[in-house]
């Protein structure tokens, strides 16, 4: 690939800096390898049937769905084995991904040693893509600290879990595929967090969307996994809609798309004006997509469908994420429109906390951390909508350390659970706390990797999901008092108001996330063991190349923390993240604060830590002594829930609603009105045929006269003749 | 290497344009010649005629290729131009002559034909002579209309393509053919024969009492100085025949009829290629000669709206079809929609927005109906309820329909995506309401095709004659024609730059003389203090 | 030369082919009667007939090339229009008795006469397309008229051929008498039967308004009009055109029309060009009724030789379109079109003389069923003569051009003729529907299984085919021959008003 050097003269130009497209292309190399490999497998008959090994990992989605015939599809996977190609395939994957992880480390360690020197981003321009009139795009990398942040968690991370898909996905017909997929993921996320301009960070944007979906469906045969896909992909479709209408607002005003450009000339438009507001609204109704946000998170549940792998990757580490990263990268944008600010701070906040409640009464593992995935995305938004960026980031870092541990914990947890099941021939669903119970025994490691993760999450200090927390909850509370948020208003109400009730709903989502976690680890590892006494014997921890990563995690989800203490605590090596991130956010945070840095009395500040402190460790007080793991019996023979209860599984009936309001009105609309009324009716039936028809019954009838009598002929001839002479005559 | 040297060296733009419209004619006379003397069973018929069809297509191909380096696009002359007198007691002439717009519409042509002939390899089995040289002179119409530049010529290639194509579809198509083929003539024909009479007219008045003059440059030059006496109803005559071929809403009826009853080549080329003549009509003809109609408000206004409903009536309408070819015929009025709009928006990057859809509308559609070609010659069915877990069983097969389907969806990365956005991002600026109801499609082209894709190769493999598909994926043939379709795809969406190009300098210029002729008509207008 | 008529040898010698083809016929009637009925005879009567045609022929050639003249006066025109009819005129009558020849045997018809009424009524035509006195054109009208009443009931075994015979006679003669008041009205009001003398009377004593004159328009226009079969004149058209022997069905559609259209536009030319204001309205509204009318009944029909028929109204419609115009250049259109129109026809009826199963008249449109399958050449030729029927270009060949000929002419005279010319190529879409009607039948349906063998076409049916379809598709392509050819062979410009200088009130642009 041919690179030419737009920004030379920065400091990167001559560093490891000009490989970084290196972070991206091994990815992309990996995919096509995998993807051929997956391809000439399925040339020649390979193991046969996809969806068997699918079923015999994950089970169906949810409590519900049929476990009928899994042990015929299971024994058929597991006589064919594993895929041909597998061994390669298992280098292949991983390896791509260790490489560009040290690309991306050489490229860290170089905007170390520069330093402060740096402040404008770098820019790598590999190519032109769309020039034409007044528009042109470039295929082009910003390498700056916030996307230098993304693209450690993202090759980071996504290595881990490559590794462990390594064991989880062993038996998987469709293995090859599995790894071209997450592979493709990777690049597309990498371009999302590298490029240089609105559009090609789309590319990325809709590239993750589309890995989702296919990763979604992996197990395509089981419809609902499908189902499940399609609505991912359409429900991000809308958010998209609000990405490109903003880029058309910006081309059309800006007359640029590039990150740069849009910069400069955002900075000459009237600060909180409609344009600019509009313009944040709508990459806000984008981030809201991609992020699962209140109107369309509906997804991210359903998205749970897939592997438990690319459920920590790509729905809690980093692509559901991207709308954070949005906000973040447009920080400029945002600052100047504190209207759309507190909108994103509210829709954060309402979501955190709905989410939380519907955390709260889940029995499938995975939908538990999934609603609680959309409860501290909501968290993150709450920080970059208060334009508390670097909290925002900080959070999604963290977030992705304990977020993707605890998905994967519960990863093997699944794998184990179903190992005992498939041994016994046994259909109960894999998923399902009332399932479990007392797995610690069975599993200690994960049981203690886990634990670290929860008391993360939950924000008991010192594990890095405190401080993260805490920062946002602190920013908020900053600005309530003092900034130009507090001096906007949304909706009449003014928002220092606004923020407040903010931050009393961050506090509530932070007691109902200590309560739901504490609830989950309950039931999965503590109590009796309700698997049943066949499959207790089956029951044991996952391989290392498993629990592995999981250590790794775990370790990263505990100091996690420490790259961004508070001042209060930290002392010298405090605030690291937000000296990082001055350059690409700093602006726009001081904006939002109206000029000077923020400032709390050390005694306020204690208090904050007091109250988050005391609210978590109130929820897992809560959930200890409330929940009574022994009382659980095994989802088969466990009454149906009633009431409120039942409204929260079911999720306040949100699908419903949309289906009822949206989908169903759609379709009919189209299929009766349109198809059948307009197209076939009116328009053909009436207008084309109806005319061909009405020329044939005329033309039957001037048929008709023509009787053959020669009578008649000649008083038609007649007629003619008088209409003829009359009409010579009055004319 | 230096091709264009040594395409001048052999005089290559002096004759390539008529050796491009000879060429298939006498292709269309060799097959019938082979076709008397053959006196072998119907098999061997047709391999001898297939062949043979393929090796002219393929040549046609190999010849247009050079016309990528021997055009000089950037030039204000016609490229390649030929000019021999025809009718001179009526002024009509020979003249053919390209810019950049007209040089991707025949290369798309002439590269798009022999895949369409592969595409039909095996399905075609009865009177294979007469379909090639039908298809063969199909090929002649359609290069004709891109290149002519003379009003008679142009109305006479444009009415030639429609014999064959009522042929191919009435003879070689599914069971409602007669009525599919019937109705694609007569709804063709109601738009072309005003447009015949709008021809004359124009023709007269440029003849300026003398005997008439039909040379596009002159009547375009007449019309810079003052607009033509009548002109609404002359644009209106074009547009309406332009309008049903692209097809806008509401002439858009005859499509879905004609794809499904077409066999596979005929659908291809449908809507790879005729389509695009009405949209080219429009860029060549309606809007440059009558600037000052096309650009009136009100007639501007009635082409967005028709072009928006278009694009959501489309993707709405193909949301709900049961059959397959439906539901991409459907979408191809969506997506036809966006060209029109881009067209009508009158900015450099919309009308190469238009330009670019109209380039990947023919790959992807195309691919789309090859698709449905071979998944049919399997399973003799084209309602999706039939099909599922097709993936399973075919898994190449699955691969090439996810590719095309995103690139017909409009994902980032695909040919499909880079059309419709540079459409919208430069529709936006002067159609701000119109580009916005437009972009909604971007949700309903996700949701008709994805729901269609996982009906048809995700979803539980439960039907016996699903299964039965087993070891019959794709054969070398069916990937080697998919392959340049697939490779054209991302290589579109990547890097269009080439293309861009290509189009540029035209798209400019029209949207530069529009401007200006709407420019000077407003300022008469304002002068005189009426509207015209 | 330029001839002066007053001069009897000059007269005689301007009207060399006339007498050439009047005198062979009459010897040729004494050659047939003086054998008894037989197949042979007829042949060979059939074939000195041919060769009597192309003797006219060449003498109208011969003529044309020496671009004879004659001054204004006198009671027949020496002009290219004249010899463009006469040669439209003996093509037809030498495909008629081609066609007949072989058509004859298999319709059991001996009678060698019938070759020879061809020639008179052929005769009688060349006198219409000559005529410039109301009296010679009425005797022109007359000795084609008879003879055609005979050709019609020429097959005496059929009912239907009698019956179509008498009906014709009947109706003929009330339109002959409509014909014959209109031409003493017209005497009585310019007080000559001279063309260019009434024309020259209604421009100077400005008769546009003068009731005894447009109503002797008028009743010349139903005369006219009934010989043209344009709507309301056209119901003895189908049942007269079903009825005859199917070559004399081909005869009636496009010779007698052309000769009939010929002396039409020469009339309206010459006399009633100033009355235009006149006579405008009610030919602009027949025009319309007869392309209505033709076209949508045509879509009713089952029987192939009916459909046709219809279909030769509507080009009367058409062709109507082009008086209306009354130009120079309409006068051009004419004879390009009635060529094209010619030959089609002839072809069209050709392919359905053959397909007509003997002895029966009857010809349904569903006997040609998957034609294509079993005789794909004799589809393809249908197919072409019908897309020219339909004005198509390319594969309708010159029926194409003949279309735009007429719009072109249409458009550039008086007042644009925009609306009428609108309503031409819409009706003209409605006739998409009949003529593909046949094209569907023979090359989408399968053949089906109890359908006869067609029987082999014949050797001068084949030809007539090969020539029509040469000439069809030949002229398609390069049309500007028969371009240059016709326009210099229409009226010359009006001989009024550029001398005089004279503006016409409609002639304003």
């Amino acid at each position: 690939m041919q690179v030419e050097h737009v920004s030379t003269g920065h400091p990167l130009a001559d560093s490891v800096a000009r490989f970084a497209w290196l972070i991206p292309a091994l990815p992309l190399l990996g995919f096509a390898l995998n993807g051929m490999l997956s391809l000439k497998a399925a040339g020649h008959p390979g193991p046969a049937d996809p969806s068997a090994g699918g079923h015999g990992h994950d089970g169906t989605t949810g409590g519900t769905g049929d476990t009928g015939g899994h042990d015929a599809h299971d024994d058929h996977a597991h006589a064919a084995g594993r895929h041909p190609s597998a061994g390669l395939v298992s280098i292949i994957g991983p390896v791509v991904l260790a490489l560009s992880f040290g690309v991306a480390v050489a490229v860290f360690l170089a905007m170390r040693s520069v330093g402060d020197a740096m402040h404008a981003p770098y820019i790598l321009t590999l190519f032109e893509w769309m020039p034409t009139g007044k528009l042109s795009i470039d295929v082009a990398f910003q390498i700056d600290q916030l996307s230098m942040v993304m693209m450690l968690i993202i090759t980071g991370i996504g290595f881990l879990i490559h590794v462990f898909s390594v064991g989880y996905m062993q038996d998987d017909p469709g293995y090859p595929r599995y790894f071209a997929y997450l592979n493709l993921f990777v690049f597309f996320m990498l371009l999302l967090v590298m490029g240089s301009s609105y559009p090609l960070m789309f590319v990325g944007w809709e590239g993750v969307g589309l890995c989702s979906y296919l990763l979604i469906g992996f197990w395509f045969s089981d419809k609902a996994n499908a189902d499940a896909g399609k609505k991912a992909f359409i429900v991000n479709r809308i958010g998209d809609f609000g990405f490109l209408v903003a880029m058309f607002l910006m081309f059309a005003n800006f007359g640029s798309l590039s990150f740069a450009g849009v910069n400069v000339a955002a900075a000459e438009v009237a600060f909180g004006g409609a344009l600019i507001t509009a313009i944040c609204l709508f990459l806000f109704l984008g981030a809201t997509g991609k992020s699962a946000q209140i109107p369309l998170f509906i997804w991210l549940p359903d998205a749970m469908a897939g592997p438990t792998p690319v459920s920590a990757l790509i729905h809690a580490a980093t692509m559901v994420t991207a709308g954070v990263y949005l906000i973040a990268r447009s920080a400029v944008l945002f600052s100047m429109a504190p209207v759309a600010g507190l909108t994103v701070a509210v829709i954060g906040a309402l979501t955190a906390v709905l989410a939380a409640t519907i955390g709260l009464k889940q029995w499938d593992i995975k939908k538990v951390l999934a609603y609680s995935t959309v409860s501290q995305l909501g968290y993150m938004f709450v920080g970059v909508g208060v334009g508390a960026y670097t909290a925002g980031v900080f959070h999604l870092m963290t977030h992705a350390f304990f977020k993707a541990l605890l998905f994967l914990g519960s990863g093997s947890v699944i794998y184990a659970m179903h190992r005992a099941y498939h041994a016994t021939h046994n259909h109960a669903d894999a998923q399902d706390m009332r399932n479990m119970g007392g797995l610690k025994k069975y599993m200690p490691v994960t049981f203690m990797l886990m634990w670290a993760a929860t008391l993360a999450i939950a924000g008991i200090p010192p594990f890095s999901g405190f401080f993260s927390k805490d920062e946002i909850l602190a920013s908020v509370f900053v600005r309530a008092g003092h900034s130009t948020l507090a001096d906007a208003s949304l909706l009449g109400i003014p928002g220092n108001v606004i923020l407040m009730g903010v931050y009393v709903l961050g506090l509530a989502a932070a007691l109902m996330t200590a309560v739901y976690m504490t609830r989950m680890m309950l039931y999965t590892f503590h109590g009796p063991n309700r698997t049943g006494e066949k499959e207790q014997g089956h029951l044991k921890e996952a391989p290392w190349v498993m629990t592995g990563p999981l250590v790794i995690l775990a370790i990263l989800s505990v100091v996690g923390g420490f790259v961004n203490l508070p001042a209060i605590i930290g002392g010298t090596m405090s605030e690291g993240l937000h000296h990082w991130l001055e350059p690409v956010v700093g602006e726009g945070t001081l904006r939002v604060l109206g000029g000077e840095e923020a400032h709390l009395s050390h005694s306020t500040e204690y208090a904050l830590i007091g109250t988050a402190v005391a609210i978590a460790v109130l929820g897992i007080i809560i959930a200890m002594t409330r929940l009574k793991p022994e009382a659980l019996v095994p989802a088969k023979d466990s009454p149906a829930e009633k009431g409120i209860e039942k409204t929260l599984l079911n999720k306040w009936y949100v699908d419903e609603l949309y289906e009822k309001t949206v989908v169903d009105p759609t379709l009919s609309v189209s299929r009766t009105v349109l198809w059948k009324g307009m197209d076939t009716g009116i328009i053909d039936g009436l207008l084309v045929n109806g005319s061909a028809i009405l020329m044939r019954a005329v033309g039957w009838a001037g048929s008709q006269l023509q009787s053959g009598r020669v009578g008649t002929y000649a008083w038609v001839l007649l007629l003619g003749v008088l209409s003829v002479l009359s009409a010579f005559s009055f004319r | 290497m230096n091709v264009t040297g040594f395409l001048d060296g052999m005089g290559y733009n002096g004759w390539i344009l008529p050796a491009l419209l000879v060429l298939p004619l006498l292709g269309a006379l060799l097959m019938f010649a082979q076709g008397m003397l053959q006196r072998q069973d119907a098999e061997s018929a047709m391999r001898a005629s297939r062949s043979l069809a393929m090796g002219i297509f393929m040549a046609e191909a190999v010849l247009s290729l050079g016309l990528w380096w021997s055009v000089d696009v950037g030039s204000v002359e016609w490229q390649a131009l030929v000019d021999v007198e025809w009718i001179p007691q009526w002024g009509a002439r020979f003249i053919v002559g390209i810019d950049g717009v007209a040089l991707m519409l025949i290369l798309l042509t002439t590269l798009l034909m022999p895949l369409a002939v592969l595409g039909g390899w095996t399905s075609i089995r009865v009177k294979t002579h007469s379909y090639y040289a039908l298809l063969l002179i199909l090929t002649t119409g359609m290069l004709g209309v891109f290149m002519a530049l003379d009003l008679v010529l142009f109305y006479v290639m444009w009415e030639v393509m429609l014999v064959p194509m009522y042929l191919i579809i009435g003879i070689w198509g599914g069971q409602r053919r007669l009525y599919a083929s019937l109705k694609f003539f007569l709804y063709t024909m109601v738009g072309s024969l005003l447009m015949l009479v709008a021809v004359v007219w124009v023709g007269i008045q440029a003849g300026k009492g003398g005997p008439p003059v039909f040379a596009y440059d002159a009547i375009l030059e007449m019309s810079r100085n003052a607009p033509f006496v009548g002109s609404f109803w002359l644009f209106a005559a074009f547009a309406i025949a332009f309008a049903v071929k692209v097809p806008m809403f509401p002439f858009h009826t005859w499509l879905p009829d004609a794809h499904v009853e077409a066999p596979t080549a005929g659908s291809v080329i449908l809507a790879a290629i005729m389509l695009k003549m009405g949209t080219f009509g429009f860029i060549r003809f309606a809007v440059p000669l009558f600037p000052e109609v096309a650009m009136h408000p009100t007639v501007r206004m009635v082409m967005l709206v028709l072009a928006v409903i278009g694009i959501v009536y489309g993707a709405l309408v193909a949301l709900v079809q049961p059959d397959f070819k439906k539901l991409v015929a459907y979408s191809s009025v969506s997506h036809l929609g966006f060209v029109m709009l881009g067209i009508f928006a009158m900015t450099t990057e919309a009308m190469q927005g238009a330009l670019m859809v109209t380039i990947s509308h023919g790959i992807s559609t195309g691919a789309l109906f090859l698709l449905i070609g071979m998944i049919y010659e399997r399973r003799h069915t084209r309602l999706i309820e039939d099909f599922g877990g097709i993936a399973k069983v075919m898994p190449i097969f699955a691969t090439c329909l996810t590719i095309v389907a995103l690139s017909s969806i409009g994902v980032p990365g695909t040919n499909g995506f880079v059309g419709e956005f540079l459409v919208l991002v430069g529709s936006f600026p002067t159609q701000p309401w119109y580009t916005l109801i437009a972009a909604t499609s971007v949700i309903f082209a996700a949701a008709y095709l994805l729901w269609a894709v996982q009906r048809i190769i995700y979803n539980p493999l439960v039907k016996p004659e699903n299964m039965a598909l087993k070891g019959n994926d794709l054969n070398w043939r069916e990937i080697g024609l998919l392959t340049p379709l697939i490779i054209a795809i991302l290589w579109l969406g990547v890097y269009p730059k080439p293309v861009l190009q290509k189009t540029e300098a035209a798209a400019e210029r029209l949207v530069h003389s529009v401007e200006t002729a709407r420019m000077s008509t407003t300022r008469m207008n304002a002068r005189s203090g009426e509207g015209r | 030369m330029t001839f002066d008529l007053t001069i009897p040898a000059q007269l005689s010698a301007a009207l060399l082919p006339d007498l050439l083809l009047m005198g062979g016929a009459m010897i040729l009637m004494i050659l047939a009667a003086l054998r008894p009925e037989s197949d042979r005879h007829q042949r060979t009567v059939g074939f000195a007939s041919l060769a009597l045609v192309a003797a006219t022929i060449a003498s109208v050639v011969w003529m044309a090339m020496r671009g004879d003249r004659a001054e204004m006066g006198g009671q027949i025109a020496v002009d290219g229009f004249r010899w463009m009819v006469d040669i439209v005129v003996l093509l037809g009558a030498a495909g008629t008795i081609a066609l007949s020849i072989e058509h004859n045997v298999r319709d059991g018809i001996t009678a060698a006469e019938s070759h020879v009424l061809v020639l008179f009524a052929a005769s009688g035509m060349m006198v219409l397309a000559a005529g410039r006195d109301l009296m010679v054109i009425f005797l022109g009208i007359e000795i084609m008229s008879i003879a055609v009443y005979v050709l019609a009931g020429l097959n005496r075994r059929s009912a239907r051929s009698a019956e179509a015979s008498l009906k014709y006679f009947l109706l003929g003669a009330f339109a002959t008498g409509f014909l014959l008041y209109g031409i003493a009205l017209v005497y009585g009001a310019t007080g000559s039967t001279q063309l260019n003398v009434i024309g020259d009377a209604v421009y100077r004593l400005g008769l546009i308004d003068d009731p005894m004159l447009l109503i002797g328009v008028g009743l010349l226009l139903v005369g006219l009009g009934f010989k043209v079969a344009a709507a309301p004149f056209h119901m003895w058209a189908p049942d007269v055109y079903d009825g005859a022997p199917t070559p004399i069905t081909a005869f009636m559609a496009a010779t007698v029309k052309a000769a009939a259209f010929a002396t039409f536009m020469r009339i309206w030319y010459e006399s009633f060009y100033f009355a235009w204001a006149g006579w405008a309205k009610p030919v602009f509204w027949l025009a319309i009724l007869t392309m209505v009318v033709g076209n949508v009944v045509a879509l009713a029909q089952k029987n192939i030789k009916r459909m046709l028929a219809y279909s030769s109204i509507v080009h009367s419609g058409y062709l109507l379109v082009a008086v209306l115009a009354a130009s120079a250049m309409a006068s051009m259109a004419f004879t390009f079109y009635v060529l094209a129109y010619t030959l089609a026809t002839f072809g069209a009826f050709a392919v359905v003389a053959t397909m007509q199963p003997a002895g029966q008249t009857d010809a349904r449109i569903s006997d040609y069923e998957g034609l294509w399958h079993v005789r794909p050449w004799l589809a393809t030729a249908m197919a072409v003569y019908l897309l020219a029927l339909l004005g198509f270009p390319v594969f309708g060949g010159v029926g194409f051009f003949a279309k735009w000929y007429l719009v072109q002419a249409a458009l550039s005279s008086r007042a644009p003729l925009a609306f009428i010319t609108v309503v031409l190529v819409v009706t003209s879409v409605i006739s998409a529907g009949y003529y593909l009607q046949v094209v569907r039948v023979m090359f989408m349906k399968p053949r089906p299984d109890d359908a006869v063998e067609p029987a082999p076409v014949g050797v001068l049916t084949r030809v007539v085919l090969a020539v029509t379809v040469v000439l069809i598709l030949g002229l398609g392509l390069f049309p500007s021959r028969l371009v240059e050819i016709t326009s210099t062979h229409g009226f010359r410009a009006y001989p009024y008003s550029p001398s005089l200088g004279v503006s016409l009130p409609m002639r304003e642009r």
